[in-house]
């Protein structure tokens, strides 16, 4: 079975799929200063509408992790990785993606990572082709 | 508030890869919760059912499974794309209302026709989350590493939350997984999603099951020992898992306080702790001790249909009051990435 | 129709994002479909008769909605290939991508003989379209044995039958379909 939908983004979100295009990540800023990566339109804590977009760094530091050994059909590698959460330099909360690693011991929680960017970027959370470690840069 | 209680539950049991329909499945179910309550079926005021049509399927399902409850006369009901612990909930609220008496609540999953891991995956935010695949039992995995991380549990600790529940199992006929193993033998498999290993993950199961819930003196004329419900509540958090703090399970400590946990001792709690390490979130956040006894069902890591499971705890509890003679006990059902969402459902018999 | 795949206008703020979802599913075919599509394929239609109430529903469900008690292949019985129109519509297809009708066409709810429920999304063959009414008498156009699938689950009959023709009887009277006009 197969559906494929056109979603509207709105301001925030729109915004920062625009910034991946253009290869820059855009947080949103709480009225009491959070900033929130990826963003949100809203403070998950108030509740409050937020509007203040400001950017982050492409690189951080691993603050949860996964290792996946044998990875599903969907997922970003068809090899082993890891999913990570990520806290880029600038952002007070974590961003999920993959992690492109060489084995499980390579993983861990604090360890410095950076963006790869994907070759094509369309405004998709994809347009993060993964990250990796920072060391290889 | 009125007094409301449970007094009749059934459960269809660990249906593996069944060739039934989800209505064939449900059918008997139903029929049984109905005999068990002694109430008259034409009695029922409100219905209120459980499921997702994305897991078999089946567009509709959720329309067709009615013909189980009776196509005729026709009934007041509704439905809830969520465990039925939350149709329970609804059916609640609804005999609130004053005007009915009698509701029933059930739910149905069929979890084997497709592959949860995918399926799963459309919970997630459209946005950030789905496009990703990022599964359940991924999702699940970073919470456990983020226990282990915080120096909360150790691998050890997931695994003797399994070896106890597989054991637990050994005496429920409605279990899929049971028996002995050892921690040992645990964590000499192979990670899943590490830290997770399979057996720290739920099984694949197919179920059903119902509920008959019945308002004021009315509980007491048809039941020797109705568990009343004392507080029953649901509570959600942030979505997006990077947003949250995945030590603790804080919509579930919400959730208890307000369905007032803590208010008196606990006997028996059935936590709806689908991955091991749950287990160990949910029974902080509830502040249960040691006097209180864990998934003596065996729990969601013996047997979870999807759609169903949640509900099954609060049958589970149900029983713990109406055949085993304990007085206060709790149901807990979850839904969503990482514990999101909880409700948690107190009961209690007559004293 | 907007194109999903659409995202943007050049250069411009992204506004839209697609989003395919796209699962795998088995389908099982339940015991009572699956001898319900046995007997298709065999040029019979069966039912199941409820032992309590009496009602024949076919396609057999495997119990009585009505009276909520299951019923067995020991609850089967012959249903006649030919029945009555109890309601129809003409469609006009739309030539959307993969559209395999060209022409308008009827669809039709057929009450088989020794059934109590109609058969619904049913071909009608034979006739002109204008000329179709309530109470028309129609026999099954059997497809060729080997071509005869049922449907997975069991809700009508599959590709057993391509269609349905008039008989050339008089039509039933009203009091006949009036109450399985819908």
């Amino acid at each position: 079975m197969e559906l494929l939908y056109r979603r509207s983004l709105g301001p925030v979100v729109g915004a920062f799929l625009t910034g991946l295009r253009d290869q820059h990540v855009l947080a949103s800023r709480t009225g009491a200063g959070r900033v929130i990566c990826p963003p949100l339109e809203y403070d998950p804590e108030s509740g409050d509408a937020v509007s203040d977009l400001v950017e982050v760094a492409s690189s951080g530091a691993v603050t949860g992790w996964t290792w996946v050994s044998e990875p599903l059909r969907k997922h970003p590698f068809d090899h082993p990785f890891a999913w990570v959460l990520v806290q880029l330099d600038g952002a007070d909360t974590s961003m999920l993606h993959a992690l492109d690693a060489s084995d499980m011991a390579a993983v861990s929680t604090g360890m410095r990572v950076q963006i790869r960017w994907a070759e094509e970027r369309t405004g998709h959370i994809t347009d993060i082709a993964c990250f990796e470690p920072e060391a290889l840069a | 508030m009125r007094d409301v209680a449970i007094v009749s539950f059934a459960q269809s049991g660990s249906l593996v890869d069944i060739a039934a329909s989800e209505t064939q499945m449900l059918l008997p179910v139903i029929n049984a919760a109905v005999e068990r309550s002694g109430i008259a079926r034409a009695d029922i005021g409100f219905t209120c059912s459980g499921s997702a049509d994305y897991l078999a399927g089946t567009p509709f399902a959720f329309v067709a499974n009615l013909e189980a409850v009776g196509a005729w006369p026709p009934i007041s009901e509704s439905h809830v794309d969520m465990d039925g612990a939350w149709a329970l909930y609804e059916a609640w609220v609804r005999l609130q209302h004053g005007d009915v008496d009698v509701a029933l609540a059930f739910s149905s999953g069929i979890s084997s026709r497709s592959d949860l891991r995918e399926v799963l995956c459309l919970q997630n935010d459209p946005y950030y989350l789905m496009p990703l695949w990022a599964d359940h039992i991924s999702l699940a995995a970073l919470q456990a590493r983020a226990l282990i991380d915080a120096g909360l549990a150790t691998e050890g600790d997931f695994a003797e939350v399994v070896a106890r529940s597989r054991r637990s199992a050994s005496t429920n006929p409605f279990a899929q997984l049971s028996g002995d193993v050892t921690v040992e033998s645990l964590l000499a498999e192979p990670y899943t999603a590490a830290p997770l290993r399979a057996a720290d993950c739920p099984p694949i199961t197919d179920g059903a099951a119902a509920v008959i819930l019945v308002a004021g003196d009315l509980a007491r004329e048809v039941c020797e020992r109705p568990a009343w419900i004392r507080g029953i509540d649901h509570r959600s958090e942030a979505h997006y898992p990077g947003l949250r703090d995945l030590t603790r399970a804080g919509s579930a400590r919400l959730a208890g306080e307000q369905a007032g946990v803590g208010t008196a001792p606990v006997e028996v709690a059935e936590l709806s702790a689908c991955f091991s390490h749950e287990e160990l979130l949910l029974s902080t956040a509830l502040g249960l001790g040691d006097d209180t006894e864990v998934n003596p069902s065996g729990g969601s890591l013996a047997s979870n249909p999807m759609m169903v499971s949640g509900l099954i705890r609060i049958g589970e509890a149900f029983r713990q009051i109406n055949e085993n003679g304990r007085h206060r006990t709790l149901g807990h059902a979850a839904s969503g990435p990482c514990l999101q969402q909880n409700l948690v459902c107190v009961l209690e018999g007559d004293s | 129709m907007t194109d999903p795949a659409k995202t943007e206008d050049e250069g411009g703020p992204i506004r839209f994002m697609p989003q395919l979802i796209s699962l795998d599913y088995t389908v099982r075919t339940n015991p009572v479909a699956e001898a319900f599509g046995a007997a298709l394929a065999d040029g019979r239609i069966t039912g199941h008769q409820c032992p309590n109430c009496h009602l024949v529903y076919a396609p057999p469900k495997g119990f009585c909605p009505i009276c909520t008690i299951e019923t067995t292949a020991e609850h089967e019985v012959p249903v006649a290939d030919t029945g009555m129109v109890t309601s129809w519509t003409v469609l006009t297809p739309i030539q959307y991508t993969g559209q395999r009708e060209r022409h308008d066409y009827a669809l039709a709810s057929i009450l088989l003989e020794g059934a109590d429920g109609t058969v619904g999304q049913q071909r009608l063959l034979e006739i002109p379209l204008d000329e179709i009414r309530l109470g028309l008498k129609v026999a099954a156009v059997w497809a060729p044995p080997n071509q005869r699938e049922a449907d997975d689950r069991g809700y009508g009959l599959g590709t057993a039958v391509d269609g349905w023709r008039p008989t050339g009887e008089p039509d039933a009277p009203a009091a006949d379909y009036r109450e399985h006009t819908l």
